[in-house]
């Protein structure tokens, strides 16, 4: 059960992440350079979280 | 008389590869330079005209020589010249999401055909081959997690650079936005955006899609070191300082971000 919880949660964080990388764009076309930034490295840490849900996800035993 | 029949099927098959790799190469370049000039009117002049034709030399030339450095490295680099010369060939309307999507799948189906034909450069099969006893047994469960998050991973590779460059070139709301902000200056503000959208793509996949399978992979010589200290690394089941520090900079800058709008 606990490693369909890590693969999903992967999917979801790295899958997810693409929302932040995608309103960065948008703000960065409204000049909103900071705002554009801030979620960038929101995107970033979303989807590093999702790489270590996926790394788990591989190391699981069983 | 075994080994030359060999031989025989070998060279059919390096044949077939070199008129795969020519046909693919051939209908990228139609997609890419010969119809957006049509449509554009940039293959008018001379200069326009010469820069036209001077991939179809550049693949010509990989496919003789059978070089993967010509195949996969300058011809796709000199289909750029044209539009280079021209990049009105590039504009967004002679590009609709269709359009795009089907030169992106030309790009894509290029690439892939030109990959597997120079593997038939590597030394021919051997002639007799015994299969390993763990090859009879059911694949285990482990490795079919492993299949399954390969194939995520791979899906969301595709999904990703898709989904960027869709919403840089294509989302209504920000090409409006684009041209009430940027008057003028559009188009070479979406150039430029579609590049650093590519450099970003590539930079994630490397720290964060290879990131995570580079532990696995196995058969280079050269990694054993790297392999060995990261099958460690791996090994440790629980999660490490990156992700404690993903949750709480995702968190910290969410409730920043909320903060500065309300």
């Amino acid at each position: 059960m606990r490693r369909y919880f890590f693969e999903f949660l992967t999917v979801l964080l790295m899958g997810g992440s693409i929302v932040f990388f995608v309103e960065c764009i948008r703000y960065l076309s409204q000049r909103e350079y900071v705002a554009a930034i801030i979620l960038m490295f929101i995107g970033l840490a979303v989807i590093s979280v999702g790489r270590e849900m996926a790394r788990l996800a591989l190391v699981q035993k069983e | 008389m075994e080994a030359s029949g060999a031989d025989r099927v070998l060279d059919r098959w390096r044949t077939f590869a070199d008129a795969v790799a020519l046909s693919l190469g051939l209908n990228l370049w139609v997609q890419l330079v010969l119809l957006p000039g049509l449509v554009a009117g940039a293959l008018g002049a001379g200069p326009g005209q010469l820069a036209a034709v001077l991939p179809l030399l550049v693949l010509g030339a990989g496919v003789w020589q059978r070089s993967e450095l010509i195949l996969l490295l300058a011809y796709p680099g000199i289909l750029l010249v044209p539009v280079g010369l021209a990049p009105e060939m590039a504009n967004v309307h002679v590009y609709g999401p269709v359009r795009f999507a089907i030169v992106a799948v030309a790009l894509v189906g290029y690439l892939f055909g030109a990959s597997l034909f120079t593997s038939f450069r590597e030394p021919p099969p051997p002639r007799s081959q015994r299969p390993l006893a763990s090859a009879s047994r059911p694949v285990p469960p482990r490795w079919r997690r492993r299949f399954r998050l390969y194939a995520a991973l791979t899906a969301l590779s595709i999904v990703f650079p898709l989904v960027l460059l869709y919403t840089i070139n294509f989302d209504g709301e920000v090409r409006e936005l684009l041209a009430v902000q940027y008057p003028g200056r559009v188009a070479g503000l979406t150039t430029v955006m579609n590049l650093g959208a590519v450099a970003f793509w590539v930079l994630l996949y490397a720290w964060f899609f290879l990131g995570v399978l580079r532990p696995h992979r196995t058969g280079d010589r050269d990694l054993v070191g790297d392999l060995d200290r990261l099958r460690r690394e791996a090994r440790r089941g629980r999660p490490r300082l990156q992700f404690y520090l993903g949750v709480a900079v995702a968190l910290a800058l969410m409730i920043a971000l909320l903060l500065m709008r309300h």
